[in-house]
């Protein structure tokens, strides 16, 4: 049988009614928070650690001009190393029949049969090479998926200037590439960038590379896995001949460190986000708990007087919160689920993983509702502990009445004369009553930090691509060479149809070093006065490229510790490869990579040629006609690595930040959560300590609308507090938040359009009225009456 | 009447000795009672009476051990309530005591019958709820709250919750103060009745002289001493007494 006592807890559960629903939507949403995000968390993780195990992802890569095989061999002697398999690599573009626009694809060796290797691949469709034919591939599926190749078609990629008829023979996916992105670009793009896997003999013959390699991937030690830098630099000594390239361990690797951040990312958010939800739910749950107990102060002198044990008693209550706590969490688990399940069906879209699932951690749910309990117990132990201290003796004694004295404001006599009568009551409310009203600016407070932060970072974004693809770079067209050329490749491009401008670039990929510090990165030469790559600083303008010197990114001069004026070391890692010395002569800004910018003529000096490029950017102009016959001329071209048309690029980002929105949707959502439940919740607490109050005006004749007013303008009071310190507090939240993604391969800009303040303060303006909306329906149905007649 | 009682010979129930309370209220402190000491004997109807103010629900609050006096003891049986612990008490309230309120304290989101039923589950021997609840003339309306029940009503809810515990004693603080006329004289048959059929030891406390001869014997308060302790063998009915 249900005791008497638990009879009168589910009783008051359901009376307390609006009150309850705010704080269990607040307690709810922070389970949902910790549950979705640990679980998106831990089954990343999984994903990720399943997927290399299965591929034997590599511990390192390191990339040479080109190297024999036999010299590499001797790599496997360097201690820490355990295994190395040197593959080739070449970047091609692609030739799709229906598919005007050119394609580029990354181009790498595998074993002719079938073995277990590092960076292996999970076979998705087809199968592995035959014998049949030399000329095989196999094709990453998300290429594949866009594009409708299927095992059996044929396709033409451009090998070594050579087009190449291959043979599709399935279709593959490889931890290597969780999160594939051409060179320089955010967003995985699988129309545009494929991955093709041809067999090492083939490979050995279309690019000439018998017997060499030029990338070797292995892996090291556990001593040395984390840290491979020593280890790395040993192997560049040895391969130094050969032209290095570049190397970097796992922890770099672009698709892993994509992978990694972001669940490192989901780590950390796991934790603020219940935290801040929680904080506020056992804030509130204190509130109203509190209220609760001096309501009942006779009730408990009475059960005291019945000999009841102070642990029932307390047990009693603290039961009443947990009840709650478990209430909400239950509610949470379930939305936490669909949460988690929709956030991985996103996540599904920008990493390929052989299977991502959306597991159930019996430890999150537990813990979820564990965290939730423990919140609602530490909102209620204040009220708890107080109901006990109440001698029995005492609490049989009518309350005293409350203490009616002056409030600080009072004594600025001359501020506090020309209130109204009612702003006086409000004033006097909002300051008597200092633990509900702090709590409530805290929660609104955080509420309106959430905002703002949220908004920033939507406007950050929509900066960076505004910066990055509008300012920066106002190319429509860019094409990469595989080798140096020289002037005549510039005139060829300039001469495409529809082309109205072709501007040369010259990139030479070099190691910067500045004494202890140095960088692997890459100078680009360009036209002092390009049009078409425009360098700019901070504040949007532009950086003129110096005839002599470097304009270095601000991010690699602050990593490399240099200044305007300072000289820093080159060592290019192709042509010459003399050591150089150069000044840096001006820093720009970038949110993406580490541009470091030159005048092409001074460039090309420096490594001692009279005129080279590796690229030429193209303006072009008509529709949609001229473009084709553009593409057609360009697949036709020899030499070219790959070519970037800028409206794809941005279309890509566009998605991202699509998806952005949908998280910033949310975000504004558990705001409005926050703001909603705390508001109403004090405003309701508020109603029912003053029952007799609002009953004493209605008898005066106040209409409903002008005691609703009251209680407006009192939650107003306390929401424009909140939101007031919530703008700096969503700010400073950014500020946090740019410092721990401000990583070499992307930063995000801290900004903060007018936009963002209006609309924070907006939502947190609208949030109060919906609340408040939820009160003045209460006291519409108050019976004023009946609470005249009752003793409180 | 309840087979454990205290080992106490001589039918004395509660010992009174030289009880005094002062409460401190900031720089200044009251002294409520004073000097208090008199014995309450097992099953009679005893009733105090005092103005105002002079010291009469402290004083229960002390018997009933809801409070401990400044000076002086109590003896219950063995047990001196003045330097009894909280636990022990509670203990004492919850085994032998039973209070009925000025102002009822019904749980009001339970039925009548649950709020007797919220004392009965924490006793050791208690009376069958609904017999109870029958006893003080409520049997029709047990499952109505308090908010649906009159003052009258809600003060027999009361008392068959005190009843139910099955106690030794039953302290009754202005049982009458918040009644109308006939409700109240009602009230004090169902006390005087209880003390005759069930043989309960019950105080009756009230500022109201004039219920004074229903009972065994009346003690008289003024400001916080004994004015006057008298024995009344020929106790009336309370239907003959008018005020
Ligand atoms: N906890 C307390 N703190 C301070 N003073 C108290 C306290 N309890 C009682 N008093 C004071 O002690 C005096 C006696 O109070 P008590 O309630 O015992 O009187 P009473 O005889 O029951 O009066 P009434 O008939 O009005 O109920 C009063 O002056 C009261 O103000
Ligand atoms: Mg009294």
């Amino acid at each position: 049988m249900v005791s008497a006592l638990d009879r009168k807890l589910l009783r008051e559960v359901r009376a307390t009614g609006a009150m309850l629903i705010a704080i269990t939507s607040i307690i709810a949403v922070g389970v949902m928070c910790f549950v979705y995000m640990r679980s998106a968390y831990y089954n990343l993780s999984l994903a990720k650690f399943r997927y290399y195990n299965q591929c034997r992802m590599a511990d390192f890569w390191i990339e040479v001009k080109k190297a024999p095989l036999v010299d590499v061999d001797r790599l496997i002697d360097v201690p820490g190393v355990t295994a190395i398999r040197p593959r080739i690599q070449f970047f091609a573009t692609v030739d799709l029949e229906r598919v005007i626009a050119p394609l580029n694809g990354l181009v790498l060796s595998l074993p002719d049969l079938r073995k277990p290797i590092i960076n292996d691949i999970v076979m998705q469709s087809g199968g592995y090479f035959t014998d049949r034919r030399a000329n095989e591939v196999i094709v990453n599926s998300a290429f594949a998926r866009k594009h409708g190749i299927r095992p059996g078609h044929t396709i033409h990629l451009l090998l070594n200037n050579r087009r190449q008829e291959l043979h599709v023979v399935g279709t593959a996916i490889s931890s290597e590439f969780v999160y594939l992105v051409s060179p320089g670009s955010l967003a995985p793009d699988p129309e545009h960038f494929g991955v093709f896997y041809i067999k090492r003999t083939y490979a050995e013959e279309v690019f000439d590379f018998e017997g060499a390699t030029n990338q070797i991937v292995g892996l090291l030690d556990p001593a040395h896995k984390e840290t491979p830098g020593e280890v790395l630099r040993r192997m560049e000594v040895m391969l130094e001949p050969y032209g290095v390239a570049t190397s970097y361990g796992l922890r770099t690797q672009t698709s892993n460190q994509f992978l990694s951040d972001e669940i490192q990312g989901l780590g950390v958010f796991s934790t603020i986000m219940p935290a801040i939800f929680l904080a506020v739910a056992a804030l509130v749950l204190n509130v109203l708990m509190i209220r609760l107990i001096d309501q009942q102060r006779t009730i408990i002198g009475t059960l005291k007087a019945l000999g009841y044990y102070d642990s029932q008693i307390f047990l009693h209550y603290t039961k009443f919160a947990m009840a709650v706590g478990l209430f909400a969490s239950l509610i949470g688990l379930g939305l936490g689920y669909a949460m988690s399940h929709f956030v991985l069906s996103i996540y599904k879209m920008f990493y390929e993983f052989p299977s991502l699932e959306n597991h159930i951690f019996p430890g999150t749910y537990l813990g979820g509702v564990a965290v939730a309990v423990l919140c609602a117990l530490i909102g209620s132990l204040q009220a708890a502990r107080l109901g006990l201290s109440l001698k029995p003796a005492e609490a049989m004694r009518p309350k005293p009445p409350p203490q009616g004295g002056e409030i600080w404001l009072e004594h600025f006599s001359g501020f506090w004369s020309r209130l109204s009568f009612g702003w006086r009551l409000v004033l006097r409310n909002v300051f008597r009553h200092k633990l509900r009203t702090s709590v409530g600016i805290f929660a609104t407070s955080l509420g309106a930090g959430l905002l703002t932060c949220g908004f920033i970072l939507t406007s950050a974004i929509a900066f960076l691509i505004n910066f990055q693809f509008e300012l920066v770079t106002r190319s429509d067209v860019d094409l990469h060479f595989k080798d140096e050329q020289g002037r005549p490749a510039l005139l060829e491009a300039a001469n495409l149809p529809g082309v109205s401008l072709a501007e040369p670039q010259f990139d030479v990929s070099c190691t910067f070093v500045n004494g202890p510090h140095r960088r692997r990165g890459a100078i680009s030469g360009l036209l002092p006065h390009s049009q078409l790559t425009t360098p700019r600083d901070v504040d949007g303008e532009r950086v003129r490229i110096p005839s002599v010197g470097l304009a270095m990114s601000s991010k690699l001069a602050e990593i490399l510790h240099l200044r305007p004026g300072d000289h820093v070391t080159v060592l290019p890692t192709q042509g010459r490869r003399e050591e150089l010395h150069v000044p840096v002569t001006a820093l720009s800004d970038s949110y993406i990579g580490m541009a470091v910018y030159a005048d092409i003529d001074y460039l090309s000096h420096l490594m001692g040629e009279e005129f080279a490029v590796t690229g030429v950017q193209l303006a072009v102009d008509g529709g949609e006609l001229q473009r084709n016959s553009l593409y057609r001329e360009i697949k036709q071209l020899p030499g070219v690595q790959s070519v970037n048309v800028r409206a794809d690029v941005i279309r890509n980002m566009e998605f991202i930040v699509e998806t952005q929105r949908i998280f910033i949707v949310f975000v504004v959502l558990f705001a409005g959560v926050i703001f909603f439940s705390s508001l109403l919740n004090s405003s309701l607490v508020g109603l029912a300590e003053r029952r007799r109050e609002v009953a004493t005006f209605r008898v005066l004749g106040y209409n409903e609308w002008q005691v609703g007013g009251l209680f407006l303008r009192e939650s107003l009071v306390v929401n424009s507090l909140g939101t007031l310190l919530g703008l700096p507090l969503g700010y400073a939240l950014a500020w946090v938040l740019a410092r721990v993604y401000d990583t070499e391969m992307f930063r995000f800009p801290l900004v903060a359009p007018t936009w963002v303040w209006y609309a924070a303060v907006g939502m947190a303006i609208v949030f109060a009225l919906t609340a408040h909306a939820v009160v003045q329906r209460a006291i519409n149905r108050l019976d004023w009456l009946d609470a005249s007649k009752t003793k409180e | 009447m309840s087979a454990s009682g205290p080992a106490t010979e001589s039918g004395t129930l509660l010992q009174i000795e030289d009880v005094g309370k002062t409460f401190q209220m900031g720089e200044v402190a009251v002294e409520v009672l004073r000097d208090i000491s008199f014995d309450v004997r097992r099953g009679e109807l005893l009733v105090m009476v005092g103005p105002s103010g002079s010291g009469k629900t402290t004083l229960l609050n002390i018997m009933g051990g809801l409070d401990t006096p400044t000076v002086g003891d109590i003896w219950y049986g063995e047990q001196n309530l003045a330097v009894a612990s909280p636990r022990e008490l509670t203990r004492y309230r919850r085994e032998h005591v039973g209070f009925v309120f000025q102002f009822y304290n019904l749980v009001p989101n339970l039925t009548a019958r649950e709020n007797v039923f919220v004392a009965t589950e924490i006793s050791k021997k208690p009376l069958d709820v609904d017999e109870t609840l029958e006893m003080v003339g409520l049997g029709e309306r047990m499952d109505h709250f308090p908010s649906q029940l009159s003052g009258g009503e809600q003060q027999r809810v009361a008392i068959a919750r005190a009843l139910a515990k099955n106690p030794q004693l039953l302290l009754c603080d202005e049982p009458t103060g918040a009644l109308d006329y006939e409700t109240g004289k009602n009230m004090l048959r169902l006390l005087v009745d209880l003390s005759n059929t069930l043989g309960k030891t019950i105080l009756i406390i009230t500022h109201n002289t004039a219920i004074a001869p229903v009972a065994n014997r009346v003690i008289r308060l003024r400001s916080g001493e004994i004015h006057e302790v008298h024995d009344n063998p020929h106790p009336q009915p309370p239907e003959e007494i008018t005020w």
